[in-house]
């Protein structure tokens, strides 16, 4: 392995890494814009320019390879390669590249909604000159849609290029290119073919600067008012880990958030703008009951036990309705508490899309399919036709939330079973069937556990608050549990119904939130 | 040393001078049917004895080009003919292709069969819409003589040569950009290296010489490397195509040896300055180049380096003549418009600072000059093409060298008539 120095640093590193790569990954920094892990190596920024010793020019450290020297030619007789990133010349080449970029950007930082996450704005701030010397008229372009969410600020533009390789490499859509020579280049689209695919929303976020924004965001809050929650999104069963933005219970913005073993550096923008649909729906905040054709309010330790009087009564005939959207803990205490059939309502698929690069769309459009099969031991095959065989008579159902169009046998199961408990946090088709409604979390205010089609444990984490007289719904099943069976036991906290799950499903055994952390936890091959 | 005797020009103003028989007629396609009998490797090896450095401008020694070719070759190799002459000041190669352009067929031929390549390319610039028709004829003449196609002369050599137009933009004159551009793309240069030699047309080992440098390689077949070595100087020998224009009587296309006085070439092959004027200064190898002054250009020799040591270029011997009448800083600002026009703009330093330079030396020319304006253009052309120190080689801070090519003119205009800059100052300006 080639032994190198850079500025005061001395470690190895893999035969044919960059220069660049090499610094990043020990901690060392070199500004650069057009460099990016997954995207083609083009060059082109000059930002990331360092001196190499024995080369007589600076060397772009993006496309300088390190290898190793014969024996005869170390460096200081130990050295591969010996890099300066703090030398005067390269300090003054930053000054000139940066003074080169700011010619004709419009400095409007102030309202642009790039600032306070922005290369330009970092780099001018750490390496660049305080005052321009530019006394000629700046160029000013108008800002363009490339897509319905994309718009791009053409003065912010630096031609970095990441955007174009994005859609060449990544989506392999190509969209994008880059429109004139020279001074006039610019980021462009045929007019037939707008930048239209799931994976758009990324080219806003690999944007070094504010030219290219999400529509979606544009304009609505600036980055250091928001909160930054990691979680993981749910609107298919890849599990993408995404970075929450919120302030003051709304979320602005979802990100991408990088894991080499789920997503890598992307999202679709299913996700991205999925967080939307959570915004205007018909909330249930406070536990239903049951009038004739329409519901009376009740508090929540009648509603606890009037559902559990209900599943007594039943005799062992409530069958439990799990669901692919909710967390490991919720489905795992549903299956504690009932005593008969577990199943599920009929799964909600999509199709599935894999780009060039990758990344996968998953068909199974629920975060948790994977979790719930694991850790409810049994999932009646067809449902449907074991309620009728077992002649159950009531029906405790955790609500996916998705309305969906159920077949006829469906319907007529809803229909004439003797009570529905729904657990829900919004007034769905199946909410409005309900004798009992107890009010649940929705996205983004649950917490739990979710594991992905590709075994990995993730740890959803909340980013609002909870709504009015609602409960976390592992919290509601562990009282309707107690409330059955005294001697059922009382979790503290969702740590301590993962050890329960663990005890009783060894794959998921000596799990906690804190070693999921932000990276998730493989299940196959699992190393604690 | 006796007189020379043109040989890349030598029958150029005979009648139908560029077709098959009268190539034929001279001696043409001798040193092809000498070469297809020799190895790969001494045909090579004769071209390295050779001296023959490339005539498109940087002067690269072709044999050592084609040493960097991988010894073991899995993947086809590639020969593209560099026809997208575009330097300013340059057009010797369109002489080539309408006058003699079997001579450069040949020379393709032989470099092909010494490479090993099977598929060859002219990319010639897209402004030369006669010349590439000029072009489909010579090979739709020389694929019935059997000189291409298949089976070459009975020689199971295999060669076909297709003839690319570009789409006018200077830049694909860079090899690597050119290829891009060849393959279909945007023609931006890449990133180096990987070189052409191993990874270029179609990442596939690739070599790209200059039409003039193609043309000589029949004569260097049939004459020995001796032969050339003994026309100019020793390290970039041969006979040499000079394009003098500008102020001049007589402007053209001269070959005379490698190493000929610019003196010679100016007031002998070019009739002397237009009207009795002075010479002011010379751009001796086309707009890349940096200028010499008046003084400097008499007493200089046209070769690599005697050039080199006067910190400028022989480049492609474009030589532009200005006389006393021209205005420098005007004639700079035309340079830096073309460079402006021309600069693919994925590197920043030039996108950007070509652009600058132009809108700083307008304003200068309409008579908004300020303080220390000087001082930028320094700045400026040292931040696009880095620190002209010859000595050290450290300069070039973009992909390609037209960083360089921008920086160094414009540079030398400013350093060596500065005189003529500052006058655009208005005084109160200098004062403050």
């Amino acid at each position: 392995m080639p032994f190198i120095k850079i500025d005061e640093k001395e470690f190895e590193v893999a035969k044919g890494t960059t220069v660049l790569q090499a610094a990043l990954a020990n901690g060392i920094e070199i500004p650069h814009y057009c460099y990016h892990p997954v995207l083609e190596v083009v060059g082109s920024c000059r930002m990331c320019l360092v001196q190499v010793e024995g080369m007589p020019k600076l060397q772009a450290s993006c496309n300088t390879l390190i290898g190793e020297a014969p024996s005869n030619k170390k460096l200081d007789g130990k050295y591969d390669m010996v890099v300066n990133t703090q030398t005067d010349v390269v300090k003054q080449e930053r000054k000139n590249i940066l003074e080169f970029l700011l010619l004709n950007h419009p400095l409007d930082c102030p309202v642009c909604d790039q600032a306070g996450e922005c290369y330009l704005q970092d780099y001018t701030f750490k390496y660049g000159n305080a005052h321009s010397r530019f006394k000629e008229e700046k160029r000013v372009r108008p800002s363009e849609f490339l897509g319905s969410n994309i718009v791009i600020n053409q003065d912010r533009c630096i031609l970095c290029s990441r955007c174009v390789r994005f859609t060449r490499e990544i989506s392999g859509t190509n969209e994008l290119f880059v429109q004139n020579r020279g001074y006039h280049s610019k980021v462009s689209i045929l007019e037939d073919k707008p930048l239209e695919n799931l994976m758009a929303g990324n080219v806003a976020d690999i944007c070094p600067v504010g030219a290219l924004l999400n529509t979606d965001y544009i304009h609505k809050n600036r980055f250091w008012n928001l909160d930054t929650i990691p979680s993981v999104c749910q609107d298919c069963s890849a599990g993408c880990n995404v970075d929450v933005f919120s302030q003051r219970d709304e979320i602005f913005r979802l990100t991408p958030r990088e894991n080499h073993d789920v997503n890598g550096y992307f999202m679709c923008d299913i996700g991205r703008y999925g967080f939307h649909r959570f915004e205007e729906i018909e909330r249930v905040n406070q536990p239903l009951v049951r009038n004739g054709k329409s519901f009376d309010v009740i508090d929540w330790a009648e509603a606890i036990q009037k559902t559990a009087d209900l599943i007594e009564q039943s005799n062992g005939k409530t069958a439990g309705i799990v669901s692919p959207f909710h967390t490991n803990e919720s489905n795992f205490l549903l299956g504690l508490m009932i005593n008969g059939i577990l199943g599920m309502l009929p799964a909600i698929q999509a199709e599935e899309i894999t780009y060039p690069y990758g990344f996968r769309i998953s068909a199974d459009r629920s975060p948790n399919q994977r979790g719930m099969n694991d850790i409810c031991g049994g999932l009646a095959k067809d449902l449907s036709s074991e309620i009728k065989k077992q002649a159950i008579r009531g029906l405790y159902i955790l609500d996916d939330g998705v309305d969906r169009e159920l077949d006829d046998a469906w319907k007529e199961i809803l229909a004439n079973m003797d009570f529905l408990i729904v657990q829900s946090y919004a007034m769905t088709d199946l909410s409005k069937l309900a004798h009992i409604v107890l009010p649940g979390l929705a996205p983004y205010e649950r917490e739990g556990t979710i594991t992905n089609d590709q075994d990995r444990i993730q740890w959803l984490r909340p980013s609002l608050s909870i709504k009015a007289e609602s409960k976390p719904d592992w919290e509601i099943l562990m009282l309707v549990n107690n409330a059955l069976n005294k001697k059922a036991e009382n979790f503290t906290g969702l740590d301590d119904v993962i050890i329960k799950m663990g005890e009783q499903f060894p794959n998921y055994s000596g799990i906690t939130l804190f070693k999921i952390a932000t990276q998730g936890i493989a299940l196959n091959g699992k190393k604690m | 040393m006796s007189a020379f005797k043109p040989v890349l020009t030598q029958h150029i103003y005979q009648q139908d001078c560029h077709t098959l028989p009268f190539y034929q007629s001279v001696g043409g396609y001798t040193a092809l049917e000498k070469v297809l009998t020799m190895d790969p490797e001494d045909v090579i090896d004769v071209v390295k004895n050779s001296n023959l450095r490339g005539r498109g401008g940087a002067g690269f020694p072709a044999g050592i080009k084609w040493g960097f070719l991988p010894k073991d070759m899995v993947k086809p190799t590639y020969l593209i003919n560099n026809a997208d002459e575009s330097e300013p000041g340059t057009f010797k190669d369109r002489l080539l292709i309408n006058k003699a352009p079997h001579q450069m067929l040949e020379g393709m031929l032989i470099a092909a069969y010494a490479i090993r390549c099977n598929l060859a390319f002219i990319y010639i610039r897209g402004e030369f819409y006669k010349e590439a028709e000029v072009l489909e004829k010579v090979l739709s003449e020389a694929y019935a003589a059997n000189l291409l196609g298949k089976n070459i002369l009975g020689s199971k050599y295999d060669l076909d040569v297709i003839v690319h137009r570009g789409a006018g933009a200077y830049i694909c004159g860079e090899e690597t950009a050119l290829i891009e551009s060849l393959e279909g793309k945007r023609g931006c240069p890449r990133l180096k290296p990987p070189f052409p030699a191993l990874e270029g047309y179609l990442k596939c080992p690739t070599i790209v010489n200059n039409v003039e440098t193609l043309s000589n390689l029949p004569h260097i077949i049939n004459r020995g490397a001796e032969w050339f070595r003994s026309i100019g100087p020793e390290k970039g020998p041969g006979p040499k195509l000079y394009c003098v224009s500008g102020c001049v009587n007589s402007p053209g296309v001269f070959e005379e040896p490698m190493g000929t006085s610019l003196k010679k070439l100016i007031y002998e092959n070019a009739g002397g300055i237009k009207n009795d004027n002075q010479l002011k200064a010379v751009l001796p190898g086309g707009s890349s180049s940096a200028i010499l002054t008046a003084e400097e250009a008499v007493t200089l020799n046209m070769d690599f380096d005697s050039l080199m040591d006067a910190k400028t270029m022989l480049g492609s011997a474009g030589i532009i003549v200005m006389d006393d009448t021209v205005n420098m800083v005007q004639a700079c600002l035309n340079i830096a418009r073309f460079y402006a026009h021309e600069s693919c703009g994925q590197c920043t330093p030039c996108r950007e600072g070509t652009t600058w330079l132009v809108k700083m030396l307008t304003r200068m020319v309409q008579g908004g000059g300020k303080a220390g304006d000087i001082k930028m253009l320094y700045e400026i052309t040292d931040n696009i093409g880095g620190l002209i120190d010859f000595s050290k080689g450290s300069f070039g801070k973009t992909i390609c060298p037209f960083g360089e090519a921008v920086a160094w003119p414009i540079r030398s205009f400013v350093e060596k008539f500065e005189s003529e800059f500052i006058n655009y100052i208005p005084q109160q300006e200098t004062v403050a």
